[in-house]
């Protein structure tokens, strides 16, 4: 009687959660699409619609300038835009579900600051190896993770105040390591390196996009296999140990995911703020806090909101651009307000 | 408890007298020496009046192609302080050092008792301007657009610096090299140029930069003149879809070999296929001083290789 109400339920919850996935793929492509059409040239739209719709397969009448800017420009950008939003959309629904804590985000936890540390690293002292710069960025945010972890856990346990106060204090600890840095190098790193740290797309077109690509799309798998254990850990590490969750192989898993997932984005395209706070708050608010639906559609609801910030940034002083990370905080700072209001 | 308050009271009190009569010692100091002696007026970049005593002979430079031009006019001797960035001449190596561009040591400069501090643009002027006049010490401002601009500047120093007739002789010598590759380049068809500042982000010369003029008077049609600001970022596709025939590269200066290749989504450029990618020392073409001209001449060469033989 019981298991059979329960795996009714687990039918419901598959079917909502297969429509409210397909439907955000829909969204996703009709919004990569229209991405691809906008940007600061103007590209014939019937033409470029046949040569995305063939995948560059075919020129489709587009010119050799349009085609390469269609596909070896633009849409490595949107890409990367989508594998960054996803990634840090997941990292904060993860980092929220586990901690229990509304505000978790890997901005304001220090987890990209940390990321940032690694990737200044890796290019201070391996700049020639591309590879490098995840692998450093995953370690730092691994270690800044673990840092804020430790610091938040008093005697009463992480509450949410406890949780951002140490996230402030590394943030800011972080920052300061980095300003160090940026006084250390020349002048025209000096340039590149403040637009990185606002968070940058234009660097899409490397032979490192499938890195981050590859990572969101695993990250999110994992995660949303893990979201049951999360769902008991919402009652509290204790009831969902005697429900039968491994407390802590979850943790270590959600933690070394997330970093992952924090590092990969940010080596590719450096701190861009708010996404992994506002999109899994908006993706819980329509479409409810079971984590098997809510991760999922964060890593896509994240994907589609850093495309659009990202064709904001990129169209709104064209041909000039913008970091997307100041589109996304102009959206996501007041939202985090709202937020901190009826927490 | 009581007492220790009223010690805190006590010292704190002392502590605020202390700093009070520093204060009016060096306030009456500058009231004394300020009106009297800073009787010659300036106008500068930023449209402010700057007041300087007659003669000025300890000067400090925020720039390092400010500290070119002071060396150039012949006043290397009144140069009291200069950044770790000026490294021409190298006479300007061994002047004692005031930290960077970006981030001068207030205190240092201070204490070197310069009465005129030369800045190469208003950035952190707010800042320090107020504390640098409670000192009774100019702060001049150099924000050149064009070549013209340059001169101007240079003609500026020499006048502050009471080396007119020398400024006026490096202006015309400079002017007259820039007229030979004007002269020399009336026939040829200008060349579709882009400028790449930095690859990643891509960065450019826009309408406000003196760069932009250097090209034009090299015989170049820069894709990006139009564009606003000085060193504006700019979008890939667009500097893709301007099909520029030459893409300039300013790199292998003091600030080292970065900046050696084409953006990569400039690959498939008419410039990068055909090959006709220029390095050109930077040092040249970010520091609007007398070696603005070389790198005009050098990219001119470069440009128009069949008129420059």
């Amino acid at each position: 009687m019981t298991s059979s109400r329960l795996s009714n339920q687990n039918r419901v919850t598959l079917r909502r959660t297969i429509i409210t996935l397909l439907f955000l793929v829909a969204a996703l492509v009709i919004v990569v699409g229209a991405a691809s059409l906008l940007g600061s040239e103007r590209l014939p739209v019937s033409n470029s619609l046949c040569a995305l719709t063939t995948l560059g397969a075919r020129q489709c009448g587009l010119t050799s300038d349009h085609f390469d800017i269609l596909f070896q420009i633009r849409l490595p950008r949107i890409l990367l835009a989508a594998a960054v939003g996803g990634s840090l959309a997941t990292a904060g629904a993860g980092y929220q579900a586990l901690l229990r804590n509304p505000l978790a985000e890997p901005y304001l936890l220090g987890v990209s600051n940390g990321a940032a540390v690694g990737t200044m690293l890796a290019l201070l002292f391996f700049g020639s190896l591309e590879w490098s710069r995840p692998l450093m960025a995953f370690a730092g945010a691994l270690v800044a993770t673990f840092a804020v972890y430790r610091l938040a856990r008093g005697r009463v346990g992480a509450t949410p105040e406890r949780l951002i106060l140490a996230g402030v204090i590394v943030t800011t600890f972080l920052s300061s390591i980095i300003v160090f840095v940026t006084t250390m190098m020349d002048a025209t790193r000096i340039r590149s390196f403040t637009f990185w740290l606002l968070g940058d797309l234009s660097g899409a077109n490397t032979g490192l996009l499938p890195v981050p690509i590859a990572v969101a799309v695993v990250g999110a798998i994992i995660l949303t296999l893990n979201a049951r254990s999360l769902n008991l850990l919402m009652l509290g590490e204790r009831d969902a140990f005697d429900l039968g969750v491994e407390v802590s192989r979850v943790r270590v898993t959600i933690f070394l995911i997330a970093s992952l997932l924090v590092g990969s984005s940010v080596a590719a395209s450096g701190s861009v703020g708010y996404v992994g706070l506002v999109v899994p708050h908006l993706t819980r608010l329509s479409v409810g806090s079971d984590n098997r639906i809510s991760i999922p559609s964060a890593t896509l609801g994240g994907a589609l909101f850093v495309i659009v910030a990202d064709t904001i940034a990129r169209t709104v002083i064209a041909p000039r651009e913008l970091p997307v990370g100041a589109i996304t905080a102009l959206i996501g700072a007041p939202l985090f307000i709202y937020l901190l209001k009826r927490v | 408890m009581f007492l220790n308050s009223s010690r805190f009271i006590k010292s704190l009190s002392l502590l605020l007298i202390t700093l009070f009569s520093v204060a009016a010692c060096t306030r009456s100091s500058a009231v004394l020496n300020n009106p009297s002696t800073n009787t010659r007026r300036i106008t500068d970049d930023a449209g402010r009046e700057v007041f300087l005593p007659a003669k000025v002979d300890r000067v400090i430079s925020l720039a390092p192609n400010l500290t070119e031009i002071v060396f150039a006019v012949g006043a290397g001797s009144s140069l009291a302080g200069d950044t770790t960035y000026c490294d021409y001449p190298v006479q300007a190596k061994n002047i004692e050092k005031v930290g960077d561009t970006q981030h001068p040591n207030l205190e240092r400069i201070i204490a070197l008792k310069p009465q005129v501090v030369l800045v190469s643009t208003a950035s952190q002027l707010e800042v320090f301007t107020e504390q640098l006049r409670s000192h009774n010490i100019a702060v001049f401002v150099t924000d050149p657009h064009d070549l013209e601009g340059v001169f101007r500047s240079i003609e500026q120093v020499g006048q502050i610096l009471g080396y007119v007739e020398q400024a006026t002789a490096v202006v015309s010598s400079l002017r007259a090299r820039a007229m030979a590759v004007d002269n020399a380049l009336k026939q040829s068809p200008r060349i579709r140029t882009f400028y790449q500042l930095s690859a990643e982000p891509l960065y450019t010369a826009g309408h406000d930069s003196f760069v932009t003029d250097l090209l034009k008077r090299a015989g170049a049609d820069s894709v990006t003149a139009n564009v606003p600001g000085a060193w504006p970022k700019y979008s890939a596709e667009a500097a893709l879809a301007a099909r520029p025939d030459a893409i300039i590269l300013p790199t292998g200066g003091s600030m080292g070999e970065g900046n050696g290749t084409v953006a990569k989504a400039l690959a498939s450029s008419p410039a990068a296929k055909t090959g006709r990618v220029y390095k050109i020392n930077d040092d040249h073409l970010v520091r609007p001083g007398p070696r603005a001209v070389d790198g005009l001449e050098e990219m001119a060469r470069v440009l128009h290789p069949e008129v420059f033989k």
